[in-house]
């Protein structure tokens, strides 16, 4: 400081902007990965100063696979799993949990299911005691297991009701063929829940429970604990069910190819419009990984993206408008989302097929490529300061059948994306002409402009009226 | 119980000109959080202005003499930062988290606007934020199932002249009244260095923390004229029950529920957010293990405090009704349960779980320097003492079951209570019809 010659001020304050200092090295955390007796594979790393650990187990395979008819079982199984055990009931188990001040947790997703706790590090081996349980001794009781399935059926009907889930739900609907799981959501629909039982997710959770597609994750102050010694006494001889038979399906993520279609569910009254334009994606293993990331940076990733610019900071038309793939073992959804005021909504279209069209056909400026680098590359050990995140990029990892040297080398990957790679990647992997646009909002404010602007084949949706609402009487 | 929490030591000054200066040091990572709390909320806006600190804080992403417009949030970004602004009642807040090396740019664009956010003040950007803001308020509020329960919720609570009883976002129409005068006098008004709090946390050295603050902030004028708020003390209760029943777009009914509550910073409101851990934290809560698995007669149940400085705080609450399931029932389930906090005694197994996921969540809340930074700007914004950091967690674990049964027999009472029942609009034959409505499975 002291050797720092006077800025030059301007009234009150400094005119330059000040340069940065010398950046701290950054490596990602250290980590150890084992193999234990039974093929499950243990991954430590030990994070001194990071107090609350976390420990996550990932069994690989996910509502992706499920067969059509079972939409929904891979999802509901993962929250029945901590409805009981052979040792506790429901309320047992959650209370274990809580006098350790761990919040014992249990989800899954298109790619994978995951049993996990957070705890202080002093209570990390009966946390894991309890994991264990839920892994190996779950009983999936039919009267809880019922009760989450009217749980179930009672979010689909809020949902219907969220224009927000209302539109997503409707737009991988549109974009995805019919056969591919994809075209509903992750939790199933309502006529699949309805069929649930206790027995199905048995089965589904028993299809999952391999130790040879199994991971644990534990991060945080490990301090003396021999966490390889505690897992291995805890998962390491645990076993796959032997009479189960794998009939889990490959996964489809074919999208539909009816060219551009403009789909308007109508929503009476609606002070909005919320609008999906987008396409079948991408999954997570593909070549130009990075490059697509700093592309969709620059699209609608940072808060200075052209689309956020372009409908928020010039418009006014919306709180926020963004863009991005959701990368999946299969090609999920390219999405870029708005939500804006209904007198605009066309126009607000038109912005944001123009951008998607815009970088497609133009290279992106040096400043944009730089800022949209910088920003990744430095946001990367921000997202890491606790234990939870680093623990989940790791599991993100066996999702994906990703090595270490994907976290390791992130950093150094994006610096090497240069212009050329993301019009490559904006060229190869969007397809404005194609892309639908769905639309949740009161078509009877702007029907008319939307036959005029001629974006493409229209179907409005005015049959399913938002629930609560009596029938539209047109 | 010894807490595990590990306690944040910080040094904390004024700049000549006011500004209070809080440093923490924290070496585990290369990051910083800047953070700075401005004295000023929704609290300081008068009737016909409501919305006003929200829109104003928009307002100051919009450029300042040596930045411009949406320039502040592409350098933070570009320099490998996150950053936000937030309005609440008792306080506007700004924040960017950085790599500690790029420490100084976050304190340059602070102080540039802190100093000169009228120079790039114009009617184009307070017109284009003003549309911003009004989609904000109908993503968040208007085109929300249930979006309009903290509005409602406020505005039963405090007394029309009081401030909370409006919400922060305010009216459409006075949205539409802001003016480029009102902006001026705001901003000369509140935005003045002895209105603010600037805490940093991270990977720094306190020494050269100070004397940067001092460089960038320290030739800044302070208001010496700031107006004091009216007396906002308020009976502690509210003297009868209050009901409204909202039809909204909504397929389940929900009854909300809000009481009037005391101040943040009384040791009741903290017996009081206890009380919400044991009535609906968790599967193993009360109201969730009666109302959702027993009697399964609600889809989902909350119990919270929003505490506040200004009079009285809002405890607050809600049951989704399943289908088919009298409002009735669930209505009176809730009070029934809150009921029994105010004659029982909590047991010690209950109380003791309670307090050890309060522990784990703070744990969890600190490890990051963002939230120590926030937590250290906010108890020396509204208490001039953010040595409550390390004070709040022994306070709650110090709790006892008599505390929680006397601040709930105080606040869960009926004549302190607002009930918004929202119904499905029409005659609530969309149930029905959806029942009916199946989805095709593949």
């Amino acid at each position: 400081v002291s050797a720092m010659s006077d800025p030059r001020r301007d009234g009150p304050v400094i005119a330059e902007r000040p340069k940065p200092g010398a950046p701290t090295p950054y490596a990602f955390p250290a980590v150890t990965t084992h193999g234990l007796p039974n093929g499950s594979s243990l991954v430590v790393v030990d994070l001194p100063g990071r107090p609350l650990v976390s420990a996550s187990l990932i069994l690989v395979g996910g509502a992706a696979e499920e067969p059509a008819a079972l939409a929904g079982a891979t999802v509901l199984a993962a929250r029945a799993l901590t409805e009981g055990t052979d040792r506790y009931d429901a309320i047992e188990l959650v209370e274990a949990g809580e006098r350790l001040g761990a919040s014992l947790h249990a989800s899954a997703g298109w790619d994978s299911l995951s049993i996990g706790v957070d705890v202080p590090a002093a209570r990390l081996e009966p946390a894991l005691e309890l994991m264990a349980e839920v892994l190996l001794h779950a009983t999936f009781p039919g009267s809880e297991v019922e009760n989450l399935r009217d749980e179930r059926l009672n979010d689909l009907l809020q949902a219907r009701a969220d224009p927000r889930r209302r539109v997503d739900e409707r737009f991988i609907g549109t974009i995805y063929a019919i056969e591919s799981p994809y075209h509903r959501p992750s939790g199933g629909t309502r006529g699949t829940v309805e069929r649930l039982t206790a027995k199905h997710l048995r089965t589904t959770f028993e299809r999952l429970r391999r130790p040879d597609e199994a991971t644990l994750v534990i991060g945080g102050d490990l301090g003396g604990l021999d966490a390889v010694a505690v897992a291995s006494r805890l998962f390491g001889t645990w076993t796959a069910a032997s009479d189960m038979e794998d009939d889990r399906v490959s996964i489809v993520d074919r999208g539909t190819s009816v060219g551009r279609l403009v789909r308007v569910i109508h929503r009476p009254g609606a002070v909005q419009t919320e609008i999906r334009v987008g396409h079948r994606g991408l999954p997570r293993r593909i070549e130009d990984y990075h490059a697509v990331s700093v592309m969709t940076t620059i699209l609608g990733g940072l808060f200075n993206s052209r689309l956020n610019m372009k409908l928020r900071e010039e418009k006014g038309y919306t709180y926020g408008a963004s863009a991005g793939f959701d990368m999946r073992r299969g090609a999920g959804p390219f999405t870029a989302r708005a939500a804006v005021n209904t007198e605009v909504t066309v126009p607000a279209i038109v912005d944001m097929l123009a951008e998607l069209d815009r970088i497609h056909r133009e290279p992106v400026d040096q400043a944009e490529l730089l800022a949209a680098r910088d920003f990744l590359v430095g946001v990367f050990p921000l997202r890491f300061e606790a234990a939870g995140a680093v623990v989940g990029a790791l599991g993100g990892l066996a999702v994906h059948g990703l090595d270490l040297a994907e976290l390791v080398g992130y950093r150094a990957a994006i610096e090497a994306v240069d212009i050329d790679a993301v019009s490559d990647a904006a060229r190869k992997h969007l397809h404005v002409d194609d892309a639908s646009i769905v639309l949740v909002g009161d078509v009877d404010a702007f029907g008319a402009d939307l036959e005029a602007a001629g974006l493409g084949r229209i179907v409005i949706e005015r049959d399913e009226s938002p629930p609560g609402m009596p029938t539209d009487p047109d | 119980v010894p807490t595990t929490v590990p306690e944040v030591a910080f040094s904390d000054q004024r700049l000549g000109n006011g500004l209070r200066v809080i440093v923490a040091e924290d070496h585990l990572a290369p990051v910083v959080a800047v953070n700075l709390w401005y004295d000023v909320g929704s609290k300081h806006e008068i009737q016909g202005k409501t919305g006003f600190a929200h829109l104003f804080e928009h307002v100051m992403f919009q450029g300042s003499r040596h930045v411009a417009k949406a320039e502040h949030i592409a350098i933070v970004q570009a320099a490998g930062g996150t950053m936000n602004g937030s309005t609440w009642l008792d306080r506007t807040n700004y924040f960017e988290t950085l790599p500690a090396h790029q420490l100084e740019v976050a304190l340059w664009l602070e102080a540039d606007r802190m100093a000169t956010l009228l120079d790039a003040l114009s009617q184009e950007n307070l017109d284009n934020q003003r549309e911003v803001v009004k989609n904000e308020k109908r993503w968040s509020y208007d085109n929300r199932p249930y979006g309009s329960f903290q509005e409602k919720l406020q505005a039963h609570l405090f007394p029309p002249e009081h401030p909370y009883h409006h919400s922060t976002i305010g009216s459409m129409d006075d949205l539409d009244a802001a003016s480029l005068e009102d902006v001026s006098a705001f901003f000369r008004t509140y935005y003045a260095p002895n209105n603010a709090v600037l805490s940093i946390v991270g990977a720094v050295e306190t020494s050269a923390v100070v004397a940067a603050a001092e460089r960038y902030f320290g030739a800044i004028p302070p208001n010496p004229d700031i107006p004091a708020l009216p007396d906002l003390s308020l009976p502690m209760t509210l003297g009868g029950e209050i009901r409204e029943t909202v039809y909204d777009k909504v397929p389940l009914p929900r009854v909300h529920i809000g009481f009037r509550a005391p101040v943040f910073g009384d040791p009741r409101l903290e017996a009081l957010d206890l009380a919400g851990q044991i009535l609906s934290g968790g599967k193993g809560s009360r109201l969730d293990r009666r109302l959702v698995r027993d009697e399964r007669i609600a889809q989902d149940v909350a119990v919270f405090t929003m505490g506040f400085i200004g009079g009285a705080s809002m405890t607050a609450g809600w049951a989704t009704v399943r289908p088919d399931i009298s409002v009735a029932r669930v209505e009176a389930a809730l009070h029934e349960e809150l009921g029994r906090l105010t004659t029982e005694l909590v047991s010690d197994d209950e109380l003791g779980r309670a307090k050890a996921l309060t522990e784990a969540d703070e744990l969890g809340s600190l490890q990051r320097v963002e939230e120590r930074a926030d937590r250290l700007s906010m108890y020396a914004t509204l208490f001039d003492d953010p040595s409550l950091i390390n004070d709040m967690l022994p306070r709650y674990l110090a709790v006892t079951p008599e505390a929680i049964r006397d601040a709930a027999a105080a606040v869960f009472r009926p004549d302190n209570r607002v009930v918004l029942t929202y119904l499905p609009e029409g005659d609530g034959t969309g149930i029905d019809a959806l029942t009916g409505d199946k989805e095709v499975a593949a």
